[in-house]
């Protein structure tokens, strides 16, 4: 056992973060850590790190008993976290960044810049990185990046590495490369804990995982005795046979509201069609740069039209512009809910309410009442964790964000609603919620197009499908066509592919 | 696509040039192009004796410059200079008042306040959270207060000895501009080759991210402001050794002009980046700069309009850069 926690509890103002939560892993194993966000993950490893001091219990590290005093003290023990924002300097250098608080010296204590450099290529080889030692942090890829960190770990003989949702930043190929590496790890003897929301991932490189809810233990299990089922009911603590909501009935989906036609979009879109129609959920699917997003961006006006015609309900949209769409009755969410969706420094009822400020006030002064009023009702029909309609939305988590986000678009649309990743880098619960909100607002009458990269929802939600490959639309998907597989397979077809897909 | 590759035999100078960041080119070109246009204006330009003169004047920018890139570095800002400057300048000579004998105390007394004064704005920037801005305004007006209580006008007087600081010469040129150059590459290896000189870069960086990698940012900030009022003291010494005698408004101004070479030279107001290699040539750009302007018998107040934009451009060409990056 390298690491083992025993009955440790943390409570902060308010909420009893950990409550007696035991954890341990061993030289070698790959522990999954798994639980909805507010589970305790983050506290736990923090604790396991030295930045939190626990309340109660013990923690045993290589055999002894540890207190520690500061998250430096467990990095020298041999605790490395790989957080995801990365602890690295962008104007540094690969080989400065591996060494930055342990630069290699001279006899003359000066910074040996040449052992540094040799070491770091050493120890960069010794991951199957590619990496120049001489290249600047902001000039590398993440994945990269993660490399670099890695390296760091491995300098200080890390015996335990936590990899906190180190995919959550990386395409596939870099997962993949992420993987061997850990298995590179695991075989050196370094204990490993892999924190994910992707359950997928953790079937593929975990040995056993530990579930958190509400700061308590579930249990911890060798991942070969449970399946996706059993693990997400133990996450949820309910039996997820209902993660998704039935799909639209015959007779439910309606006249097509959203008409694209032959959408070119720079070189990111070349010639896309599709038409999305009064309550059906039609997914966009295909890797990432398939062009998705500049696809919905286009329909909604804030991309430019390099080529195609747009139709709302009918009408064509001559010049698409954001204003114009929302006044059309189209919303949008974005992918990237920090940088353009919501307006942090305000609160939640502001946030609501952005886009129909023409109806909460009188000519120019904003009636804050009934913005509340709004936001109120808001909380109450999507369940959003949060105090009240004067919460500062910088302070919820990523599904109550994705909440409030939703919660305003369905005020303001009354035709269609396009949803980029509705559910990145939301908990398992929040999921569930926000599928829920999705199949309703579509039964109350909207088209819904929604943009994911989770094979599993795309597959579970949507009526229909789009199937997207390097700009180009590979196929179209309905009913029982609807699989993993087939979506898959036309995400990666060639444009020599293109006939096949069409005919799917 | 980058590939590990076995680094091909270099020569260091090639190497130094192929290292150097775009912004120091720049600044090495406006440099040549400031002599050009000074040989235009002026046939006593180009002249030996002139850039001894340039040389000798860019003393007091260079040391008082030289502290404020290390506290940009860290990401703050040392608006307390100027008034520091006329602090050690008037406690300078007052105390020494013509007194051969009081030369050592009063100098090695007069850095070591410098010293402890920025280690204060350093410690009240860190522990009370207060933007280094407002705390170093704040320190400004409490030493200019200072400085005005001891006296209202020029006090007391340096011996001659004391002035060989800023006349004395070896092969023409100035003690005060050797001692600004050596002190230069004294901080310039201080940063590049210890940690000590390293962690300044680092909590410039990311200062969360180096506490969480065991560095102490207190420290860190404390010594980048004490070597700050180290520089801003030596200064105040420097221009009392040129002037003769202590000002209480000695350092006017210096806030600024301090700041000038700094972020012309391309060190980053966020921090992390950047250097003393920059900000040398900074001063001698401003230096060169004025130069020219006084041969043009420009005004003293257009060089302050200069210079204001200047110090626009320059920072708003380091930002645009930054975005494309």
């Amino acid at each position: 056992m390298i690491v083992e926690a025993k009955a440790i509890s943390k409570s902060f103002p308010g909420v009893r973060s950990l409550d007696r939560v035991d954890f341990s892993v061993s030289a070698g194993e790959v522990r999954a850590l798994v639980g909805e966000n507010g589970a305790g993950k983050s506290t736990l490893i923090k604790i396991i790190a030295g930045a939190y001091t626990p309340d109660e219990g013990e923690l045993h590290f290589d055999g002894g008993n540890v207190k520690w005093s500061s998250p430096h003290e467990a990095q020298a023990a041999g605790i490395h976290v790989i957080y995801q924002e990365l602890v690295l300097f962008p104007e540094m250098t690969v080989a400065q960044n591996i060494f930055v608080n342990r630069q290699p010296r001279n006899s003359l204590r000066m910074i040996d810049y040449r052992a540094m450099k040799t070491r770091a290529k050493a120890l960069l080889g010794d991951l199957g990185a590619l990496i120049d030692v001489n290249e600047k942090i902001k000039r590398l890829s993440v994945a990269n990046r993660q490399m670099v960190e890695i390296a760091r770990a491995l300098d200080s003989d890390a015996k335990l590495i936590v990899f906190d949702e180190p995919t959550a930043v990386l395409g596939g190929h870099e997962v993949e490369l992420l993987f061997a590496i850990i298995r590179g790890l695991k075989q050196r003897g370094v204990a490993i804990v892999f924190i994910s929301h992707r359950l997928d991932e953790i079937f593929e490189i975990a040995d056993s995982a530990t579930v958190l809810k509400d700061g308590k233990l579930v249990g911890s299990v060798p991942i070969a005795a449970v399946d996706r089922n059993k693990l997400v009911a133990m996450m949820i603590g309910r039996n997820l046979a209902d993660i998704y909501p039935p799909k639209a009935q015959e007779g439910e989906v309606g006249e097509v509201v959203v008409d694209a036609k032959d959408i070119v979009v720079g070189t990111r879109v070349k010639g896309v069609s599709f038409e999305a129609r009064k309550g059906e959920v039609l997914g966009v699917a295909g890797m990432v740069g398939a062009g998705r997003t500049e696809l919905a961006h286009a329909v909604f006006g804030s991309l430019p039209l390099d080529g195609g015609s747009i139709h709302l309900v009918g009408q064509a949209a001559a010049k698409p512009s954001p204003a114009r769409s929302i006044a059309a009755g189209l919303g949008f969410l974005t992918e990237d809910r920090k940088g353009e969706g919501l307006f942090m420094l305000l609160d939640l009822a502001a946030n609501v309410t952005a886009p129909v400020l023409d109806t909460v006030g009188e000519s120019i002064r904003l009636d804050r009442g009934a913005e509340k009023n709004i936001a109120q009702k808001q909380i109450r029909d999507y369940a959003i964790a949060a105090t009240g309609p004067e919460a500062s939305v910088a302070n919820l988590s990523g599904g109550n964000q994705q909440k409030v986000l939703l919660g305003r678009w369905v005020i303001s649309s009354r035709t269609a609603l396009i949803l980029d990743e509705p559910t990145r880098g939301v908990d398992v619960g929040a999921k569930v919620e926000i599928y829920r909100i999705i199949r309703q607002l579509a039964r109350w009458g909207l088209a819904i197009i929604m943009i994911s990269s989770e094979l599993p929802e795309i597959v579970g939600l949507c009526d229909r499908v789009v199937v997207l490959c390097e700009g180009r639309k590979t196929g179209e998907l309905a009913g029982l066509e609807v699989t993993e597989n087939a979506v898959l397979q036309l995400a990666v077809a060639r444009r020599d592919a293109m006939s096949a897909g069409r005919s799917a | 696509m980058s590939a590990v590759t076995s680094d091909p035999p270099r020569t260091a100078a090639r190497q130094a040039i192929r290292q150097m960041p775009v912004s120091l080119l720049v600044v090495l070109g406006l440099i040549v192009l400031l002599l050009a246009i000074g040989v235009i204006a002026s046939p006593r330009f180009a002249s030996l004796n002139n850039f001894r003169n340039i040389f000798q004047q860019s003393a007091a920018l260079g040391f008082v410059s030289l502290g404020q890139t290390i506290v940009v570095l860290t990401g703050g800002i040392d608006l307390s200079v100027g008034a520091m400057i006329s602090l050690t300048s008037n406690f300078t000579s007052g105390w020494i008042d013509g007194d051969p004998n009081m030369v050592i105390p009063v100098v090695v007394g007069v850095i070591a306040l410098g010293a402890a004064i920025g280690c204060v704005n350093g410690a009240l920037s860190h522990y009370l959270r207060v933007h280094p801005l407002i705390v170093t305004l704040g320190m400004s007006a409490i030493l200019q207060g200072c400085t005005l209580l001891y006296s209202l006008a020029p006090v007391g007087k340096v011996t001659d000895d004391f002035e060989a600081f800023a006349y004395g010469r070896i092969f023409g040129l100035s003690y005060g501009g050797l001692a600004m150059l050596a002190l230069f590459a004294l901080v310039g290896v201080f940063l590049h080759r210890t940690r000590t000189g390293n962690a300044i870069y680092v909590v410039g960086g990311d200062a969360r991210g180096a506490r969480l990698l065991g560095i102490s940012v207190a420290r860190t900030m404390m010594l980048a402001y004490a070597m700050s009022g180290t520089c801003a003291a030596l200064t105040g010494v420097y221009l009392v050794s040129r002037m003769g005698s202590g000002d209480p408004w000695r350092g006017d101004g210096f806030d600024l002009a301090s700041i000038t070479p700094v972020v012309v030279g391309g060190t980053a107001l966020s921090g992390g980046r950047g250097g003393p290699l920059g900000t040398l040539l900074g001063v001698y750009l401003i230096s060169l700069l004025n130069n020219i302007l006084n041969f043009m018998d420009v005004s003293t107040f257009y060089q302050w309009i200069v210079q204001g934009f200047i110090i626009i451009t320059a920072v708003a060409i380091h930002v645009e850069k930054g975005r494309r990056a």
